[in-house]
């Protein structure tokens, strides 16, 4: 496995918070880039007021690059003199939160233990060429304990349908769409808990790098975000919800309110194929004998029969694209027929 | 005693008796004068008591005596605890009267030290002098024109009255060239050196030669006072603020003033900028052009009186207002302006057409974007497949070897694992000191901030302490000013040093005469031990003489008549002593006597008996007139 994968993590940084009150980055391998710096101390929590909570653990989306940061007070007796709190940063290709904080842990271990992170680097290299790494507790740390599709079918779908009950069609329908989702709650861990399991709606893609689980209200990483036609964007600032400009669909958290944008109301029209789906989703969710994995293959199972019937229309016209006038001769519901336009155009199956 | 006379004098006269500059001691005060005295002391003392009191003695006998026993009453329920009754006014004697004088004249209340109320500075002074002007003109009744007297044409007339015009100044200590500051500051070449000395020539020139004095620079005089006092004001507001806020704000930012004054200056600029861009942006309400401007200039002044969130408030919009807008340009869409039917088809064709054109725009765009979009994603795919076609690549070059390449690539791998561990401790060793450094560094930073803002806090309290303490100096000045004003003011009749001097001149003599009593005193208790001392040696040694020949006296008759001689001689010498005594008690009362005799002669007695006589018989008549006068009515 190892050697057949690409290598997919890319940097291990460090972070430490002495008794100065300073934050800095102190130290890191092979390199990151200063706009990546900037954007990884922004999220550290401890370049943020200390009067707000202390997050161990948070990750991330920035320029395709997933990080990961967990962040440990130090305790005394300690060979780090001077340091208060430090947070170690790993940047990987890929999306799996659980392999990277394991591996995280232990590297903390080890900064605490030696004062050094050179041993910390050690371990992060032989992870790198073997895929192992020995740990302090009993054991040792494999990459192929962790598989991707368990960091995809980690989050709970069923606490998704239980706190938005039948507008979870309206999160389903912009994923579907590759529609602007943007989320808010004050607190970072139940924003990355939720958004984490938006993707798995859309299981026929297993695309998580629309996923964008914590973003700030600045320019670089809003730069950053409209890059992509279609993501889930997850901010804990509450000023987000005046900037119409970055979402077509908003989800107020704490509240438990899902709004859709002027803009947006147009493609997101719903009708009777919606409802069906919707309900499908609610019963399979409800169903206390299914489990996440299950309810998630219901909803899959139902996508592929719409996308199979948009595929089956698609081949009836030239050059396997549908066009609207096609559709239009097929007379379905005006919201159905708005629905599988759109949802043609972001499966690339329309032509105009 | 002539001192004690003067001053109960004076202080009669204060209170408003009318002695005579003749009258110098108590002893030549008449019946009338003291009454007179008596009375306008109760009066200042307790105008109660006083009111009921007349100043002069009435003529009738019994109305004399009962105003004697009534000032009597007075005098004792103020206080005086001597003996006093009628005959204290009607017959006086001066002991008494000296005694009652000064009783009362004590209990007269000190009016200096309730005068001297706030101290009136110079300030006050003139403003109590302008209020007393003030009234009396406004007391003067107003005359129509005619009649007027031409010294209050003036003051009556409107003509005086003008409008508080204000013109700007022009003062030459306001205009500090600006050449001044600059040659301080940064190094320069001569050339600059000599245009900024030419330009500071200049304004000398102008000062000296072209700017009019300031009471010619207002276009009309009356305006030169109202210019003069908004000038001053201004300059005197502005350095108050300035102070206050150095010393809050600007001590705090450790900056010098002129850096202060710069970022300060910096600051307002760009929130100016700020304000008017977000201004400047079209409101969402497009209402007519003319209102418009007015309502947002009163606007945007408000927000720059307000803080900050009233600037959230003009840039960013909630909710309600985007559904506003919409809901706005909605009814917008539904009115549009009648026109007649074919200028309406006209316009509508036209309006086809152009939504055609935009549709086929939209549709290319739409096209376009597409297209972009799977050209990205492909991009992205190539990029991924072409790494690891890569990995594969070389993979393969490998394959004709495996173990071989195997072992050689993981010896690779783990000899660039060890070099990349030492490259990290080598530079490890660099980085640990170098970031202890910093710490460090950043402490000492810390401390020596925590060291200046402490100075700091000493500072502003030494200027606060300098602050009161000018304050208190400048009051205590003032008082000194207007108290030395008030003692040059003060009557000089009363010479306060001679009475002080007297006194302490008293003073000293008094000790000294203790002195000389307690030195008599010493010398006749010795006196007296020595008498005792010798009159117990003389009884002890007669005793002893005495039992001596009385023994021998029995047989021998010479001894006998010693015997004799000596009882004799002993028996005389006793009288003699006790004459002497006797003498000297005589003495001591003839001098009680005489002293008892010179204070009777002072009673005036005999005249006060005469005079009681006379007033007894003048008491029995009115009586007898008056029982006549019951019988006959």
């Amino acid at each position: 496995m190892a050697t057949t994968e690409m290598q997919l993590m890319l940097s291990v940084a460090l972070i430490e918070k002495d008794v100065n009150g300073d934050t800095l980055w102190v130290w890191c391998y092979p390199s990151v880039d200063s706009d990546l710096r900037t954007v990884l101390l922004s999220k550290c929590c401890l370049t943020q007021d200390s009067s707000r909570d202390f997050h161990t653990f948070v990750f991330g989306q920035f320029c395709r690059t997933w990080y990961y940061i967990t962040t440990v007070e130090v305790q005394e007796p300690t060979a780090l003199n001077k340091v208060t709190h430090f947070s170690i940063v790993v940047t990987a290709k890929d999306f799996n939160p659980e392999k990277y904080a394991a591996l995280s842990r232990i590297l903390c271990r080890m900064y605490v233990k030696h004062g050094s992170p050179v041993k910390m680097m050690e371990a992060y290299i032989t992870v790198l060429t073997k895929g192992i790494c020995q740990s302090d507790e009993n054991g040792s740390f494999l990459i192929k304990d962790y598989d991707v599709r368990k960091a995809y079918l980690a989050g709970s779908v069923k606490d998704v349908v239980s706190q938005f009950g039948m507008e979870t069609i309206i999160l389903y329908t912009a994923l579907m769409l590759k529609k602007r989702i943007v989320v808010h709650h004050p607190r970072i861990e139940a924003l990355l808990e939720f958004t984490r399991v938006l993707p798995a709606l859309t299981w026929h893609r297993k695309d998580w790098s629309i996923l964008h689980p914590y973003e700030h209200l600045t320019d670089i990483e809003l730069e950053d975000l409209k890059k992509c036609p279609g993501y889930i964007a997850g901010f804990v600032d509450p000023e987000v919800s005046n900037r119409s400009d970055l979402f077509d669909v908003f989800v107020n958290l704490p509240d438990g309110v899902i709004t859709v944008s002027q803009s947006a109301k147009e493609a997101m029209a719903m009708g009777k194929l919606h409802k069906d789906v919707g309900q499908l989703i609610v019963q399979s969710a409800e169903d206390t004998e299914r489990s996440d994995s299950q309810v998630i293959k219901d909803i899959s199972i139902k996508t592929k029969e719409i996308l199979a019937n948009l595929v089956a229309l698609a081949n009836e016209c030239e050059d396997s694209k549908i066009t609207l006038e096609a559709l239009k001769q097929h007379h379905f519901p005006p919201a159905t027929e708005n629905f599988l336009f759109h949802l043609a155009a972001a499966e690339q199956l329309l032509r105009i | 005693m002539e001192e004690v006379d003067k001053i109960l004098i004076h202080a009669l006269k204060q209170v408003g008796t009318d002695v005579s500059e003749e009258i110098d001691s108590v002893k030549q005060f008449s019946s009338e004068l003291i009454v007179e005295a008596v009375v306008r002391c109760i009066r200042v003392i307790d105008p109660s008591l006083g009111s009921a009191l007349a100043t002069s003695l009435p003529p009738g006998m019994s109305a004399r005596f009962r105003v004697g026993m009534s000032l009597a009453q007075a005098c004792q329920d103020i206080g005086y605890k001597g003996e006093i009754g009628y005959q204290t006014f009607l017959y006086s004697s001066e002991p008494e009267i000296r005694a009652l004088l000064m009783c009362l004249v004590e209990k007269l209340p000190r009016e200096t030290t309730e005068a001297s109320d706030q101290p009136t500075g110079k300030s006050v002074a003139l403003q109590r002098a302008i209020a007393t002007a003030i009234k009396a003109q406004l007391a003067v009744p107003w005359l129509p024109i005619n009649c007027r007297l031409p010294l209050y044409s003036e003051t009556q007339s409107p003509g005086a009255l003008h409008s508080f015009h204000v013109q700007p100044l022009r003062l030459p200590h306001c205009t500090k060239g600006p050449g001044k500051k600059q040659l301080k500051g940064r190094p320069h070449t001569t050339h600059t050196a000599y245009m900024l000395c030419s330009f500071d020539l200049e304004i000398k020139d102008y000062q000296q030669d072209v700017l009019l004095p300031v009471t010619a620079q207002t276009f009309h005089h009356a305006s030169v006072v109202a210019s003069i006092l908004e000038q001053h004001t201004a300059e005197l507001s502005a350095a108050q603020e300035w102070d206050n806020e150095w010393n809050s704000q600007g001590l705090l930012s450790r900056l010098t003033p002129q850096e202060y004054r710069s970022r300060k200056l910096t600051r307002l600029q760009k929130r100016i900028v700020e304000q008017l861009r977000s201004n400047a942006l079209p409101s969402p309400e497009s209402a007519p052009g003319g209102p418009r401007s007015t309502s947002e200039l009163r606007e945007l002044l408000q927000a720059f009186r307000g803080s900050a969130p009233s600037d959230h408030i003009l840039t960013k919009g909630t909710h309600f207002t985007h559904i506003k807008k919409f809901t706005f340009t909605q009814v917008k869409e539904n009115t549009p302006s009648p026109l007649g039917i074919s200028q309406e088809g006209d316009i509508q064709q036209e309006e086809l057409a152009s939504f055609k054109l935009q549709f086929q725009q939209l549709c290319s765009d739409v096209n376009q974007l597409t297209v972009l979009d799977e050209l990205k994603q492909r991009v992205l795919g190539n990029s991924e497949k072409e790494e690891k076609m890569q990995v594969k690549k070389k993979t393969i070059n490998l394959l004709p070897d495996p173990d071989n390449n195997m072992l050689k690539l993981q010896a690779l791998v783990e000899a660039s694992v060890k070099r990349v561990v030492s490259l990290a401790t080598q530079w490890e060793k660099h980085r640990a000191p170098l970031i202890n450094e910093h710490r460090r560094l950043k402490e000492i930073c810390s401390n020596q901030d925590l060291e200046s803002s402490r100075k700091l806090s000493e500072i502003k309290y030494l200027h606060d302490k300098i602050r009161v303490s000018t304050e208190e100096a400048r009051k205590k000045e003032e008082i000194y000013k207007q108290l030395v004003i008030e003692l040059e003011n003060l009557p000089q009749d009363v010479s306060r040093s001679a009475y002080t001097q007297r006194i302490l001149e008293i003073v000293s003599n008094i000790k000294k005469q203790k002195e000389e009593i307690t030195k008599i005193l010493s010398d006749t208790k010795d006196l007296q031990k020595e008498i005792n001392n010798l009159t117990g040696k003389l009884d002890r040694t007669f005793a002893v003489t005495d039992e001596l020949v009385f023994k021998d006296a029995k047989k021998d008759e010479s001894v006998r008549k010693a015997y004799k001689y000596l009882a004799a001689l002993h028996e005389n010498c006793n009288q003699l002593i006790q004459t002497i005594e006797d003498t000297g008690t005589i003495l001591r009362e003839i001098r009680d006597l005489e002293e008892q005799i010179e204070t009777e002669n002072g009673n005036k007695t005999v005249a006060n008996l005469e005079r009681i006589l006379d007033d007894y018989k003048a008491i029995r008549q009115e009586n007898s007139v008056l029982a006549a006068k019951v019988r006959e009515g």
